[in-house]
């Protein structure tokens, strides 16, 4: 699975995305954990960060499996 | 509601081309969002915009449908600019009709409101008034070059600047050809039960009996589980799910049967059972996105239960042809004329990439031309490609063409032969191509940048150069430009060999039938021995022609 990160995260990680082979699908919790991992900068965003899967807002349910695509929003500031 | 949405990196037009001109609307209603010359107090000379297209476009478009619902109204345009907005320019156009103003200046206040909240586009940082100079700092912004791109600097740009479209879920039956924007993994292992791979009996895989006693008659599509004793057979087909686990299959012709009884004349090595799970095991990736569907790996979705792939959606392409010495193939040409060859090029080259064709011939007066194009219809168009009228003559007019539909150029020219006038442009998520006139030219530029960029609106794992020994000399004089010399990929005792056609200039077709690649040769190559292993372009049809 592939996670792009926008606007100020990208400063944050200093990367666009970053690729995830998670072995079974991940809850938000589990995404964040294997991500904060990586990049522990990004604790600071995770309360203001929305996730998207496959380009639309992620359920606070929604399960991230491989072969999606993941996104991590900021707040917007489009207009 | 009839909507527009687009994502452009070129300045927004203080005239836009009327929306929807003949559905009788009574109000339109239209805001341009403005960047201001102060940030937070200071003054400020731009703003940098960036967004994720792909969910962007989604999520406007679906904001606006899901307000039209209590907001009727009849379209809805939507333009937003990324990269680098200076000062006073246009962040973001909206214009809705309806049939009176309160629908459409409440759906517009809406949706503005959703915009700053739902979709993802940011700003991302302000440029001083003092940096006015850098304004074009803009990563994307098409960089001063020394002169026209090479073969490889214009594949890049290509591929930089082209976005895949929003995928969408198709029947299987529709699926051919376009390309798969998910890894399908198996839900199941695969095979779903142990089969067996014969017409026979299956008994224990252990069991060192001669003579069996045959308790059951298993067919393909049976389901009827039972643990098996020593001594005793199943009667089995192939394909039989077999009922229960450590068989093995005696072959029928291995065994002599009377009555109920059968008996083992020769022993086998093989268990001939296909073991649940041996082919692929539940969960595992079966086919990976980016790939362009073929008739197997539609057959596999199949297996899987992918029955409505999320896949690549049809681009819409629009071909014009430029010329006024063209007559279509059914008409003689009379002094000064030629039948027009191109349209069936393109339209026999596009086979390769499922899309939705308009082919028009344009009158060689830039502002006749201008007249017969509906730019409405225009700005729904994925890919527009130009032939001919792509070099600097007085009728050269594809250039002012793209500009005017607000295309920002990002190459005129590319270091390439044939093909070097190839124009390149781009308007947010939209492309277009000024294709060379000469039907070589089309076919060498088709190859590195059209079907690059068909590749990349499709979200295609690109394929890239590959390497094979020329089976004849290639002769050729030294040349300053990079060339892309057309061949004929063919087998000689099993193994792949390159002829190099002849072509004597870029207007000879006489080659086109035979070329199923394109060899490149470096600048000031010149001739070649045979056997030299050189890098090729594998054409479209290289397989099947």
């Amino acid at each position: 699975m592939r996670i792009l990160f926008f606007a100020q995260l990208k400063d944050a990680t200093g990367c666009e995305f970053v690729d995830l082979a998670p072995p079974s699908p991940l809850t938000h919790d589990g995404l964040w954990a294997a991500l904060l991992d990586k990049f522990p900068a990004l604790a600071v965003h995770r309360s203001s960060v929305r996730l998207a899967r496959n380009c639309e807002y992620a359920a606070p349910e929604a399960m991230f499996s491989l072969g999606d695509e993941v996104a991590l929003l900021p707040p917007v500031s489009g207009g | 509601m009839k909507i527009e949405v687009q994502l452009t990196r070129c300045p927004i037009a203080e005239q836009i081309s009327p929306l929807s001109p003949d559905d009788g609307h009574g109000a339109l209603v239209e805001f341009r969002g403005i960047v201001r010359p102060e940030e937070n107090g200071k003054a400020i000379a731009a703003l940098e915009y960036e967004a994720y297209d792909e969910m962007a476009v989604r999520e406007m478009r679906r904001l606006l449908q899901s307000l039209a619902a209590s907001r009727p109204c009849l379209t809805a345009r939507v333009i937003h600019r990324v990269g680098v907005v200076p000062a006073g320019d246009t962040a973001v156009y909206v214009g809705i009709t309806s049939f009176h103003r309160a629908e459409a200046i409440a759906l517009l206040g809406e949706f503005l409101d959703r915009l700053k909240q739902d979709v993802p586009i940011w700003k991302r940082r302000a440029q001083p008034a003092a940096d006015a100079p850098n304004l074009k700092n803009d990563p994307l912004a098409p960089k001063p070059r020394p002169g026209p791109p090479s073969l490889d600097e214009a594949m890049a740009e290509i591929r930089a600047r082209c976005q895949s479209l929003p995928a969408l879920r198709v029947p299987l039956a529709e699926a051919f050809g376009r390309v798969l924007r998910e890894t399908v993994c198996a839900p199941e292992d695969l095979p779903p039960f142990d089969r067996s791979a014969r017409d026979g009996y299956a008994v224990l895989s252990g069991d060192p009996a001669k003579v069996f006693q045959v308790v059951d008659t298993l067919h393909a599509a049976d389901w009827k589980p039972r643990l098996l004793a020593s001594g005793e057979a199943v009667r089995v087909a192939t394909g039989t799910a077999l009922p229960c686990g450590h068989l093995r299959v005696v072959m029928q012709e291995n065994v002599e049967r009377s009555g109920d009884r059968i008996r083992v004349l020769k022993e086998e090595r093989a268990t001939n059972v296909r073991l649940r799970g041996e082919d692929v095991k539940a969960g595992q990736p079966l086919v990976h996105e980016g790939v362009r569907l073929n008739a197997g790996a539609l057959a596999l979705l199949a297996t899987a239960g992918c029955s409505q792939p999320l896949a690549s959606p049809r681009p819409r392409v629009a071909h014009f042809t430029t010329g006024d010495e063209l007559v279509p193939p059914h008409h003689a040409p009379g002094p000064g004329q030629i039948r027009d060859s191109n349209s069936s090029l393109i339209r026999g080259l596009l086979q390769g990439f499922p899309c939705d064709l308009q082919q028009t011939h344009l009158s060689e007066d830039f502002e006749s031309a201008w007249r017969q194009l509906n730019p409405n219809q225009l700005g729904q168009m994925d890919l527009i490609l130009v032939s001919g009228g792509a070099s600097v003559g007085d009728k050269d007019f594809t250039r002012p063409l793209l500009e005017r539909l607000s295309f920002q150029i990002v190459f005129a020219q590319v270091n390439v032969r044939p093909g070097k006038p190839l124009i390149f442009g781009i308007n947010g998520a939209r492309v277009a191509f000024g294709l060379p006139g000469n039907p070589l030219s089309h076919f060498v530029c088709f190859h590195f940048a059209v079907a690059l960029a068909l590749a990349r609106l499709a979200g295609e794992t690109l394929p890239a150069f590959l390497r094979a020994p020329l089976a004849d000399k290639l002769d050729d004089e030294p040349c300053p430009r990079e060339t892309l010399w057309p061949a004929r990929l063919e087998w000689s005792k099993g193994a792949p060999f390159l002829r190099p056609l002849a072509w004597a200039s870029s207007g000879d077709l006489t080659c086109l039938a035979a070329a199923n690649a394109l060899i490149h040769l470096s600048p000031n190559q010149g001739s070649l021995a045979p056997d030299t292993v050189v890098d090729f372009l594998p054409a479209l049809g290289i397989l099947s022609s």
